[in-house]
């Protein structure tokens, strides 16, 4: 998209702050009426079965692999990380708790939201921006088809449950790859490991915080991905820019309302 | 140019179109387990091929190729510049994320905080401030050269670079390649400060830790920065090279480049967090506390 007006000299900083605040503005209102939408068509819940399992397959089940890489190396970072620690104050017998408290809350629910808004929101912004540039949601508006309940909706739904069950096998891999890295770095053996997971530092409530967080990622992913591939104009270095723009979004999203979910529940 | 398909996701598999009769097709007449994996395997060769064959040529002409100033310049404002208000909002977040967590454990195993800034000041330099500052450039810059080099090639203007006997990766690969390798270093150093700042910050208020105690370097040795500084040169070169990668192996017209765009943050994402891996388990070999 051409753009006509463009400035030879960069504005200043008041102007690029007003625009860079308005940009922000019009994404998170945008996402807001989009929500709203959603919402209002789930109240009698209609819903495109064969679209829905389409996209589940399509989102959760392939997305697996990516999943099974960064969950089991994620795992071993944390314990690499912490052996220093560990090893100055002696305590392998804590390198579980520590390990797990950071895998369980923050990173494995953090770091496969990222990857999910990398491989599903991006790929769904850029299919929903193809079908908007070569007209087909218009099509379907034509043939009076809601396009937010037969497209968006479906979409919607099986990202945050990707999410979700995305975050269930990271915790467990994590874990796995951390028993085993502890082993072959430290010598902390996999069952002291795993007790020192289970022997009452953490309880239930580290994993359901991590998930709460992972529904809350979802929906934010979720969101600025319907979002931006809907708002996709000119062809296609206007899909590229969507794509870029949902996952710059989903990331900000994701760490901000991180910190809000943490100190909700915390 | 030939369509390679790196490991992240199949191109040949989409389906946009919502439905479309190949759905079912598709579903019928999906192949075995072993088809599946070889495919797999294939493709991971293929796409190593293909980014081994980019790095080598992007390094041959960093070191051969033409000079061109005003290029690295536009990229270095591009990635560095633009990026700076992204890195530092989610840095600030996750600093204080960091810092809060942290605390609330150390409460649960030592009550005391004495050396939770010296701690955390050490677990930034050495990987979090790499890491996750070089995974949102990922993001931000991966995401971005993708979709500029893959709208280039589906308007065939790569091709015409071509015509014009000059080199693509000469011209769109390397200065980026060059701008990312500095500013990559540049703005994780920038977000390491903003994450130890906002958690300073959340500790006074969370936990009452004094800002002079929360600011104590003691811990931080020549082994911590070497390491910190091994990522952040490797994080910066690789993130424009898979990503260019990304962008010059697209094909297809705007679903292409949608496609080429999801790999590049994806496979950028990956090798971050592999080349964490290594470089965090060689590092503790090399420098053991």
């Amino acid at each position: 998209m051409a753009q006509v007006n463009e400035p030879t000299r960069p504005p200043g900083l008041a102007f690029a702050a007003g625009a860079a605040f308005l940009g922000v503005a019009r994404t998170a209102g945008g996402m807001g009426v989009l929500f709203g939408r959603i919402l209002a068509r789930l109240v009698p819940p209609r819903i495109d079965r064969t679209e829905l399992t389409r996209n589940l397959y399509k989102m959760a089940v392939k997305s697996l692999p990516i999943v099974v890489v960064t969950a089991l190396f994620t795992g071993a970072i944390m314990v690499i990380q912490a052996a220093p620690i560990v090893k100055r104050y002696g305590a392998e017998g804590l390198l579980g708790w520590g390990a797990g408290f950071g895998t369980l809350r923050e990173i494995a629910p953090l770091l496969t939201a990222l990857m999910i808004s990398g491989r599903v929101g991006a790929n769904n912004t850029a299919e929903l921006g193809t079908m908007v540039v070569t007209e087909q949601v218009d099509a379907l508006r034509a043939l009076a088809i809601d396009p937010i309940a037969f497209l968006i909706l479906p979409r919607f739904l099986s990202i945050i449950a990707t999410l979700f069950m995305m975050t269930l096998y990271a915790d467990a891999l994590a874990l796995l790859g951390a028993a085993y890295t502890g082993q072959g770095l430290l010598g902390v053996t996999p069952t002291s490991f795993y007790h020192g997971v289970t022997s009452g530092l953490l309880g239930l409530g580290d994993v359901t915080n991590g998930l709460a967080k992972s529904l809350v990622f979802g929906l934010v992913i979720a969101l600025a991905s319907c979002h931006f591939g809907l708002a996709t104009t000119g062809g296609a270095p206007g899909v590229g820019r969507a794509v870029n723009a949902t996952v710059v979004a989903s990331a900000a999203g994701v760490f901000v309302l991180d910190y809000v979910v943490s100190f909700l529940l915390g | 140019m030939t369509p390679r398909t790196p490991e992240a996701g199949r191109p040949d598999r989409r389906r946009p179109d919502g439905g479309a009769p190949g759905d079912d097709r598709e579903r019928d007449e999906r192949p075995s387990v072993v088809a599946d994996l070889g495919r797999a395997a294939l493709d991971l060769v293929a796409g190593a091929r293909g980014l081994y064959s980019v790095y080598v040529r992007t390094l041959y002409f960093a070191v051969r190729g033409r000079r061109d100033r005003g290029a690295l310049v536009h990229q270095m404002y591009e990635m560095g510049n633009k990026s700076l208000f992204f890195v530092s909002i989610t840095m600030g977040f996750i600093g204080m994320i960091l810092v809060y967590q942290a605390g609330l454990q150390a409460k649960r195993v030592v009550p005391e905080y004495t050396m939770l800034g010296a701690t955390y000041l050490e677990l930034l330099v050495r990987d979090f401030a790499a890491s996750i500052g070089a995974l949102m450039l990922a993001t931000r810059v991966g995401a971005g050269i993708a979709a500029e080099i893959g709208s280039m090639v589906v308007t065939e203007q790569v091709d015409a670079l071509r015509m014009c006997a000059a080199d693509p990766i000469d011209f769109l690969i390397v200065p980026r390649f060059l701008a990312s390798l500095v500013m990559t270093t540049v703005l994780i150093v920038w977000a390491g400060t903003i994450a130890f700042c906002a958690g300073a910050v959340t500790a006074r208020v969370a936990f009452d830790v004094p800002l002079e105690t929360f600011f104590n370097m003691r811990l931080v040795d020549f082994g911590d920065i070497s390491i910190g500084v091994t990522k952040c040169v490797a994080y910066g070169a690789a993130i424009p090279i898979v990503s260019g990668y990304c962008g010059l192996s697209t094909f297809g017209g705007s679903e292409g480049v949608g496609w080429a765009t999801t790999r590049a943050v994806v496979n950028s994402s990956l090798a971050i967090i592999i080349l964490n891996f290594f470089i965090s388990g060689t590092g503790f070999i090399i420098f053991p506390k």
